[in-house]
């Protein structure tokens, strides 16, 4: 899996290609948590790229949404395929986390 | 034909010369026990021997006109006088006319003037010699015509055997699931052998191999009904074991010459290539399987058939693999001989079938009977050699079957190589990417959940996956070797509860359950086994709420 982090303003924005699952979850909670460590806030992870995700990704999004609202930050999650959206409809994490169809939309709702 | 013991009258003697005086003396000598003939030229000695054949003939060879050597040339270019013994009789003595006359084919010479004991004694023995030849020659013609009967009667014979055998290739050509070859290579006399193929039902096929024991009419005619018999039984009996018990009862009981049969017979499914046999005292046939494997089917499950009634015959089971070939032979092929009197022999067969990959039924018949031609090359053909090969092709529609199997050991490590697999299966098996990222998911959480909590010790352990895409459904298996345990007892997470009260357990579960359309769980043999299925017709990408 690759992860690229661009910023827009104040926004930190993460790409994350491939698959976010056992393997790749570990690097993936790590970059996350640097993030906030060094101070942002304002986190959207785009999964434009993602394959897929399963639970072992869920975990570390809903740790991150935990971690930024005790902070007062905002975690923004956009453009999920098909498949991503289902786990997220089954999960129940669509109405939990803030979910946008496009990083436009996403950056607007910060 | 002359015979002395038959015939009252005297042997014929034809004396030729163109003295009379000589002619006198000859008959002097011999009138007492022989009738003589006299010619006086070559052309008279001729044609009393057209009108009437001599028992021998006493001929000089310096006459006027037609010389003796032309008379006895003459004599032996005819096939009706050339068995005549001719003695040349003559003043003449050098040896390269005695030479010459013997070269003509003259049985004796005698030198004039004649001495009457020497004479007498001559024609005496060649005329002995020549009934002995004659006595020879009937005895043959009587043994030539018994052989010309007996031949017609295994020829006879060897037209029921062979009328009686299928004989179109390939048998089945609407059929998809199976081809089908079979060879019977007639040996010059020894026979008996047969083989049959038939549908005992829509999908089930009956194959049969035999040999009977004997040759000629009675064999034939005998396998002609062992072979009716076979075919009724298997008609309306599903257990081969049943069949070979009615047919040894009926056959055994009105069995006066004492003949028997060696039977092989399967029934198979062609659809799924299941199969039941039957071995009655039969050579074992041989399953051969890709990679050159081959497994020998020697289970036996009986004697002979024929030679005593009451035997319970015993069968067994087996199942062909996708182009798994059933070879099935008579005891022509490993005991076919060589010049020096070797057996061909099942190490030969064995070598033979370890050398064959991706054969047809058609292709490794052919190539199995040219190696033993080649093996028993100049020497006669003692028995019938036969070939029945059946191979299992399944249909089209299972054609379109893709089986995946991976083995990996229980490292979470593993379950990225897991991944990549399924993947490349999925782009093959042409499945919708939808269907292969769930299958990625599902793999990650079934895994992670059994590499990280399944095992309670320090071993290595595998895992097997088994993955089955059909007819629209996708069929997966995962065993392991851990302790007990059954995802599905899980109870789900409270997918409702707010972000801060959200724990994660038990979500991965939720997912295969919601990502499947069915799901099994079985402790098996100490081993957990998980089963799910996906409808991929059902599955529409992105359920969205």
């Amino acid at each position: 899996m690759k992860m690229e982090v661009r910023d827009s303003d104040d926004v930190k924005i993460l790409e994350f290609e491939g698959n976010l699952d056992t393997n790749t979850s570990p690097d993936a909670e790590e970059k996350l948590n640097d993030l906030i460590d060094n101070g942002s806030q304002k986190l959207l992870i785009n999964f434009g790229k993602l394959n897929f995700i399963s639970s072992a990704g869920l975990r570390i999004l809903l740790a991150t949404a935990k971690k930024l609202k005790g902070t007062g930050g905002n975690l923004q999650i956009c453009d999920l395929n098909p498949t991503v959206q289902e786990v997220f409809d089954i999960s129940g994490f669509g109405s939990i986390l803030n979910v946008s169809n496009s990083e436009d939309e996403a950056l607007s709702s910060f | 034909m002359t015979d002395m013991n038959e015939t009252p009258l005297k042997p014929v003697v034809l004396a030729v010369d163109d003295t009379p005086e000589n002619l006198d003396v000859v008959k002097g000598i011999l009138a007492n026990d022989y009738t003589v003939k006299a010619a006086i030229n070559g052309q008279m000695a001729l044609k009393i021997v057209e009108k009437s054949p001599p028992d021998i003939i006493l001929l000089d060879i310096m006459m006027p006109g037609m010389n003796g050597y032309e008379v006895c040339e003459q004599l032996k270019a005819d096939p009706s006088t050339r068995d005549i013994p001719v003695i040349f009789l003559t003043a003449m003595e050098q040896t390269t006319d005695e030479a010459r006359g013997f070269e003509l084919g003259a049985a004796d010479y005698i030198t004039k003037p004649v001495n009457p004991p020497i004479l007498e004694a001559r024609v005496r023995t060649h005329l002995a010699l020549k009934f002995a030849m004659d006595d020879l020659q009937s005895a043959y013609a009587v043994i030539k015509k018994q052989k010309d009967r007996m031949q017609e009667e295994l020829n006879v014979g060897r037209d029921i055997q062979m009328s009686m055998l299928p004989a179109e290739f390939p048998p089945f050509p609407d059929r998809d699931e199976f081809d089908l070859h079979a060879i019977l290579e007639p040996a010059r006399e020894v026979g008996g052998d047969f083989y049959d193929y038939f549908f005992v039902g829509d999908d089930e096929i009956c194959l049969v191999v035999g040999d009977v024991s004997g040759k000629g009419v009675p064999a034939a005619l005998f396998m002609a009904v062992a072979k009716t018999m076979l075919k009724t039984s298997a008609i309306d009996d599903p257990s081969p074991a049943s069949i070979f018990t009615r047919v040894n009862d009926e056959l055994s009981a009105d069995n006066p010459a004492s003949m028997f049969v060696t039977v092989f017979l399967a029934l198979i499914n062609v659809r799924t290539g299941e199969f039941r046999y039957c071995n009655a005292g039969h050579n074992p046939p041989y399953l051969l399987h890709k990679n050159r494997s081959f497994t020998c089917l020697n289970a036996r499950h009986g004697p002979i058939i024929g030679a005593m009634p009451g035997i319970a015959y015993k069968e067994g089971m087996g199942q062909l693999a996708e182009n798994d070939i059933l070879y099935i032979f008579t005891d022509g092929v490993t005991e076919a001989m060589d010049t020096s009197g070797n057996l061909y022999s099942e190490s030969r067969l064995e070598e033979f079938f370890s050398g064959i990959e991706g054969a047809t039924s058609k292709t490794v018949s052919d190539a199995s009977l040219k190696e033993i031609e080649k093996f028993a090359l100049g020497a006669e053909q003692a028995d019938d050699i036969t070939i029945l090969a059946y191979r299992f092709k399944q249909s089209q529609e299972d054609a379109a079957r893709h089986v995946l199997e991976l083995t990996l050991t229980a490292q979470l490590s593993e379950i990225q190589r897991v991944n990549h697999s399924v993947e490349s299966f999925c782009g093959e098996a042409g499945l919708p990417a939808n269907i292969t990222q769930k299958l990625g998911i599902i793999f990650d959480e079934l895994l992670n959940n059994t590499i990280s909590y399944g095992f309670n010790d320090e071993a290595e352990h595998e895992i097997q996956i088994y993955i089955d895409y059909a007819d629209g459904r996708v069929v997966v298996k995962v065993s392991d070797d851990g302790i007990p345990f059954n995802p599905f007892d899980q109870i789900g997470p409270d997918t409702t509860l707010s972000i801060e009260d959200r724990e994660i357990g038990g979500l991965g579960v939720l997912l295969v359950k919601e990502m499947t359309d069915s799901q099994a769980y079985q402790r098996l043999s100490n081993k957990n086994i998980v089963t799910f299925t996906i409808n991929t017709e059902n599955q529409r990408p992105g359920r969205r709420a």
